[in-house]
């Protein structure tokens, strides 16, 4: 057990060195997504289409609630979905070698994590090139980006248990993760679909950790813990069934991958 | 003797489904959606230090399975396997090999997961490059090298990984010859220092000289366990049983071609000690050839030729070359067995024969059959030799004394 959660670590750390191997810029590449997803959306959304949010006074108000969204977002649904094909992608190791599909998972785990951080620090180093306010609030991102991390892994766990047996599911999880992306007010603000669809919202533990991201950037407050206590419980429980599933589940996906 | 590992009473069934739906319901539900497929049945073993276990069987006798689940890659249905130390398998040679890294950083990759610790690798990696030859091109990305470049760097791994029990899955095959002797004899050395080995292969010859010990597999059990001498004549005879179901009927078109006023029906090897197509070289064998006369001929000659995997002649003789010549009558079968002591090295072979009158078929060929049946040479009777023939030499040697 301690082995293989070692193994994790060192598999980790390979995959974060091998990533760009063989790329000029190597690790700078890490950065360059995530900046230039902020670049367009500032430059596009509040200089070209000036668009603004009344909420907050700052001619780059709708960037500063897109882009902790946006982050949190590409974070969460990269690591589900990797999570999710850790069958279908190393099926060729997991046929040769004794090593459990739970080392690479938490590998993903491991990686996708590190990079959030890093995302989500370029997300603030963006607030404070506006000259926006940044506050000892901010260290609360962390451990919500913890919980948000893990509950992305146990659900991209118990996707990727019945993957061997729907490969149908490579295709459905990132038109899912679509859809999911689009009902959550992440580009656009709670209050225009909150009269029609409020279930949307409140039942969405996707916009529990992002609605928090949002409150910090925007305003640097957490207006209520609820929400996390909520998601907290939500991971607790799809950790423990995803625990069970995959201890009932691999011996019959070692037959078929 | 300390038993390294031990496999009792093992048994893998593979549920065979209609499709993975079915699966999937069984998992959650007390109902059976599946027929059956034994993969192992039964099987009870056990490999003790510094020996080398070796397994046969026919393709589908569950050789693979058993690999797998003793790799702990697959789960067993029932029963249950002990391993006292870190089990290795050559099948996995190369395996998450990333080819835009260097060979150094790929030893690292490769290392870490057949399950060497970072700092056992640190260690070791100097050897490791130095076992592979590959000191000058280690710093180059992997795509640069070529198959035989990557197998020796994959096998060096697996050596100094320092397994208590290998796996080795006709993966010496590949690779040159010098690389192959120097594999050979370092898995020799480590199995002195108290590793056991498993060598699967359908190389009869390299069983014979590497194992202590084997087992032959058929249909997922053990029937026979024993030196490799008695357990490859079991599986001989279990391949020439298999054969007669099989009736090798020759006349394939493409192959020969003469007047066919008598035609060649069969052609076969049979060892006299082996009772099989598969022989030991010095073996005495009978090769048969059945013919059939559709026109009365008179003063035929039988010829045979046997040829090496290169198409080589290695032997040929006729009827007419020891004065033996037959009338053949319409609509009679004939056969003429060739006796002889095969004094041919080890490898495969076959046999080419032919129908036609006088010492040669280019005046009147009735039928001529290339490569009409195939035999295997493997292990000796008698001292081994090097090469495809035995020229049995008397040996002298005494002191030289100047007076």
């Amino acid at each position: 057990m301690l082995r293989n959660l070692l193994l994790a670590f060192t598999l980790a750390k390979r995959d974060l060195k091998e990533r760009y191997v063989g790329m000029n810029f190597g690790e700078f590449w890490y950065l360059i997504s995530p900046i230039i997803m902020i670049f367009i959306y500032t430059v596009i959304f509040s200089n070209f289409m000036k668009m603004k949010l009344n909420i907050v006074q700052s001619q780059y108000a709708y960037s500063i609630y897109l882009v902790p969204g946006l982050l949190a977002w590409s974070s969460f649904s990269t690591l589900l979905n990797k999570t999710a094909m850790v069958f279908l992608e190393k099926a060729e190791l997991l046929k040769k070698i004794n090593i459990p599909a739970y080392s690479f998972m938490i590998s993903v785990l491991i990686v996708e994590f590190l990079l959030s951080l890093i995302s989500m620090g370029l997300g603030v180093v963006f607030l404070l090139l506006i000259g926006y306010h940044v506050g000892f609030e901010f260290l609360y991102l962390i451990p919500v980006m913890v919980l948000q991390s893990l509950f992305g892994f146990f659900l991209g766990v118990l996707f990727a248990l019945f993957v061997p047996f729907f490969k149908d599911l490579k295709e459905i999880i990132p038109i899912f993760l679509q859809l999911w992306f689009w009902i959550t007010p992440i580009v656009y603000i709670k209050e225009m679909i909150y009269d029609k669809f409020p279930y949307v919202v409140d039942y969405n533990p996707a916009y529990f950790f992002i609605n928090f991201y949002q409150n910090i950037f925007l305003y640097s407050k957490i207006y209520s813990l609820k929400p996390i206590f909520y998601l907290f419980l939500i991971t607790i429980s799809l950790g423990f069934l995803s625990i069970y599933l995959y201890k009932k589940m691999t011996p019959a996906i070692k037959d078929i991958i | 003797m300390k038993a390294l590992l031990e496999v009792r009473d093992l048994t893998k069934v593979f549920k065979i489904y209609e499709n993975s739906f079915d699966r999937l319901k069984e998992i959650f539900t007390k109902k059976s959606y599946h027929k059956e497929f034994t993969a192992n049945k039964n099987i009870t073993f056990s490999l003790f230090e510094k020996e080398t276990l070796g397994i046969v069987g026919l393709n589908g006798a569950g050789k693979s399975t058993l690999l797998k689940l003793i790799a702990g890659v697959l789960e067993p249905t029932s029963g249950e396997i002990v391993r006292r130390g870190r089990v290795t398998a050559l099948l996995e040679l190369g395996t998450g090999f990333n080819p835009e890294l260097s060979g150094r950083e790929n030893i690292f990759l490769n290392a870490t997961l057949i399950g060497m610790s970072s700092h056992e690798i640190k260690r070791k990696i100097d050897k490791i490059i130095q076992f592979s030859e590959l000191e000058e091109y280690i710093n180059e990305p992997l795509h640069t090298y070529s198959s035989g470049m990557k197998m020796r760097l994959a096998f060096s791994i697996a050596i100094f990984s320092e397994p208590e029990i290998l796996i080795v899955d006709e993966a010496l095959a590949v690779g040159d010859a010098h690389f192959q002797q120097k594999c050979t004899r370092a898995l020799k050395r480590r199995k002195e220092k108290a590793m056991g080995i498993i060598y699967v292969s359908h190389d009869l010859n390299s069983l014979k000289i590497l194992c202590d010990r084997m087992l032959l597999l058929h249909k997922g059990e053990i029937i026979k366990e024993g030196s490799p001498e008695e357990v490859i004549n079991s599986y001989n005879f279990l391949i020439a049983k298999m054969n007669e179901k099989e009736e090798k009927k020759i006349l394939k078109k493409e192959n020969s071609y003469g007047t066919f006023d008598a035609k060649i029906e069969e052609v076969k090897l049979i060892g006299e000690k082996s009772k099989s197509d598969v022989i030991s070289s010095g073996e005495i064998a009978k090769i048969f050839v059945k013919i059939r006369a559709y026109k009365d001929i008179k003063e035929v000659t039988v010829g045979i030729a046997i040829r090496d995997k290169f198409a080589q002649d290695i032997f040929g003789t006729n009827t007419y070359y020891h004065d033996i010549c037959i009338d053949l009558k319409k609509d009679r079968e004939y056969i003429c067995i060739f006796n002889m002591k095969m004094n041919i090295g080890v490898g495969k072979y076959t046999i080419t024969a032919a129908l036609h009158t006088n010492e040669n078929h280019i005046e009147n060929c009735f039928h001529w059959i290339d490569n009409a049946s195939e035999f295997e040479v493997a292990g000796f009777f008698g001292k081994p030799f090097i090469g495809i023939c035995r020229l049995e030499p008397k040996i002298e040697i005494r002191e030289l004394t100047y007076e």
